[in-house]
């Protein structure tokens, strides 16, 4: 009787935790619930050509081919109309001058972060999305050929508006997405020698002069185009595009300008 | 709907300033007077001793185009083209300012080509003996009267404090030190700083530095104040004595001003000069060119271009020379134990 009473106990007990139990665990699935955020990276690889001038190093302009990386990835939740977009880009010019005598190197790594706000158009199969990048480039231009002006350092980090569109659609029982990007770089701080600084001056003698300088259209007028089409291939989804990556800078009396056309290859994860 | 118009008429203003301004560079032909223009326009936006040079000889850079751009023609040959090219650049009188083919390199070395040379390999050697010592690219030994002989041919490499602490440390015995830079044209500032350096307890003003700011031949920054700061090692607290010629060129000018500014007495013949820090450019043909760019002065602002005099000018004698005497070591002996 005694064994009957403490059983019953017992199991009124785990009834009672198990009710409050599924009361906590159902009220923090309802306030909890994590949405669901879709992420969409693609890797792709470019090869390219690349036109490079930079008068602090020479008034000739240097052309040759390119290579680039690009990491483009977009996290949204569902049913958010904000997402974030990370862009990590690598690039690597070899460039001749015009008499086919003198080299150009040209690296630069860029690191882009932003926000955006989308509108889904046509149930979602056209989506348009405008924000701010926070971008940041660190590189290098260097002349194989120069003395104690041998290189210039790149390095600047600018906000940017930064759009895009893109649109779903099929052809031949196939789902495409055709995707542009548009990115232009608004205001910034960039640096720069002076006209005729040397860079001894700069990192040996500590001498700064008006080395870090703020950009905006007017004086580094800048653009990147990204256009591309997503397909699926078995059950891999590839991407290819064209890429346009159009930097320039005129400032401290120098000019500087590194075009860049590529052809974007990659695959979406 | 509103806000995506607002926000593509936004993208629109931003994109105009793009869409009206590349940034670009006239490129000049590659033929005699594209090449010619070029050159000028090189020299004419970034050199840095015009004013100087104005004073000193009545340089007008004008005028030198007026004069050499008639000699530009369309049917000339590439060495035409460089000698004339050459000949204009030698209007400059710098021995930092070159142009540079594949067959030839264009110069000015006057500043010690119409001087006599004051030294002699041959002699060095014999003074040196073969038992002489070498540490961070430099050779040197204790000479007969208890002098330290340091022999610093150039400025191409560093020397490393180490090595600079360890030949001093070889010379602690000795009652003077003498440092012989003849024929050193030059090479890294960075180095003629480190090896100065251990030459003074304290930090010292040894001279000013500038670059230009525009393409205005006055366009220069402010002037800024080179220091040289007391090295860490061994520093050398007795009497150093500086032996120059007229090949003393670029860095090792410089280091005969912090020398001098460290106490040293210079002996020999005046310096070259070559006080402005080269930099390069090309010309449309892959010709490179070098140019002084970054003006260097001693510390009473006073340009050092044309060279340092020293305290005691003497040159090498022939009667000497065949006696096996260098007359500059000999006068550096002397006046390192003051005599």
């Amino acid at each position: 009787m005694r064994i009957r009473k403490i059983i019953g106990a017992l199991l009124l007990a785990v009834c009672t935790a198990e009710a409050w139990g599924q009361t906590v665990i159902h009220d923090t699935i309802y306030i909890m619930e994590p949405q669901i955020k879709q992420a969409v990276t693609a890797r792709m690889v470019g090869f390219g050509h690349s036109n490079i001038l930079d008068t602090y190093l020479s008034p000739e302009k240097y052309t040759g081919p390119e290579v680039k990386y690009i990491s483009h990835t977009t996290y949204r939740k569902t049913g958010r109309q904000m997402s974030t977009q990370i862009i990590n880009q690598g690039s690597f010019a070899y460039t001749d001058n015009r008499s086919g005598n003198g080299r150009e190197m040209a690296g630069a790594y860029n690191f882009g972060y932003g926000r955006h706000y989308n509108w889904d158009l046509r149930g979602g199969d056209i989506n348009i999305k405008a924000g701010l990048m926070a971008e940041m480039m660190l590189g290098f231009i260097y002349n194989t050929r120069n003395s104690n002006n041998p290189a210039q350092a790149r390095a600047n980090f600018c906000l940017s508006p930064n759009a895009s569109a893109q649109y779903k659609f099929s052809l031949h029982n196939r789902l495409y997405i055709l995707r542009y990007e548009l990115n232009i770089p608004l205001i910034g701080l960039m640096f720069s020698p002076n006209y005729g600084q040397s860079y001894y001056e700069i990192f040996s003698r500590g001498n700064y002069d008006h080395n870090i300088v703020v950009t905006w259209p007017g004086n580094a007028p800048s653009m990147r185009q990204m256009l591309t089409v997503d397909f699926k291939l078995g059950r891999r989804t590839f991407r290819i595009g064209y890429l346009g990556d159009f930097q320039q800078a005129r400032v401290n009396q120098l000019k500087q300008h590194v075009y860049s056309n590529a052809i974007v290859l990659g695959m979406v994860l | 709907m509103r806000k995506l118009r607002k926000i593509l008429g936004l993208a629109l203003c931003t994109l105009l300033p793009f869409v009206s301004s590349c940034v670009d560079e006239e490129q000049y032909a590659d033929n005699p007077k594209g090449n010619f223009e070029a050159l000028w326009h090189i020299i004419d936006e970034h050199y840095s001793f015009f004013d100087y040079k104005a004073e000193q000889y009545g340089l007008d850079w004008d005028d030198v185009y007026r004069r050499f751009s008639r000699q530009i023609s369309d049917d000339m040959t590439e060495a035409q083209l460089f000698e004339v090219l050459g000949n204009m650049l030698k209007e400059l009188r710098d021995g930092h300012v070159n142009l540079y083919s594949s067959f030839d390199i264009a110069r000015n070395w006057s500043f010690h080509e119409d001087y006599p040379s004051n030294i002699s390999d041959s002699l060095i050697n014999k003074y040196l003996g073969t038992d002489y010592k070498i540490a961070g690219g430099m050779k040197y030994r204790v000479l007969d009267d208890n002098i330290g002989y340091l022999r610093c041919a150039s400025f191409q490499h560093e020397f490393g404090n180490s090595s600079i602490t360890n030949i001093l440390n070889e010379f602690l015995a000795c009652n003077a030190l003498i440092i012989d830079i003849r024929d050193n044209s030059g090479g890294m500032l960075t180095s003629a700083e480190e090896l100065a350096a251990h030459f003074t307890n304290e930090k010292l003003l040894v001279g000013y530095m500038q670059h230009k700011t525009g393409k205005g031949h006055c366009d220069f920054s402010a002037m800024e104040k080179q220091w040289l700061k007391p090295a860490k090692g061994l520093r050398w607290q007795k009497k150093v004595v500086v032996l120059t010629n007229r090949q003393v060129y670029s860095a090792a000018n410089e280091f005969v001003k912090y020398m001098k500014c460290c106490g040293a007495i210079i002996v020999g013949d005046q310096t070259g000069g070559g006080a402005g820090m080269p930099f390069s450019s090309e010309l449309p043909n892959g010709w490179g060119v070098r140019f002084s760019a970054c003006p260097m002065y001693d510390h009473q602002k006073q340009s050092t271009e044309f060279g340092i005099a020293p305290d005691y000018k003497i040159d090498m004698t022939s009667a000497d020379f065949y006696r096996g005497i260098d007359t500059i070591i000999e006068k550096g002996r002397k006046v390192a134990v003051g005599k």
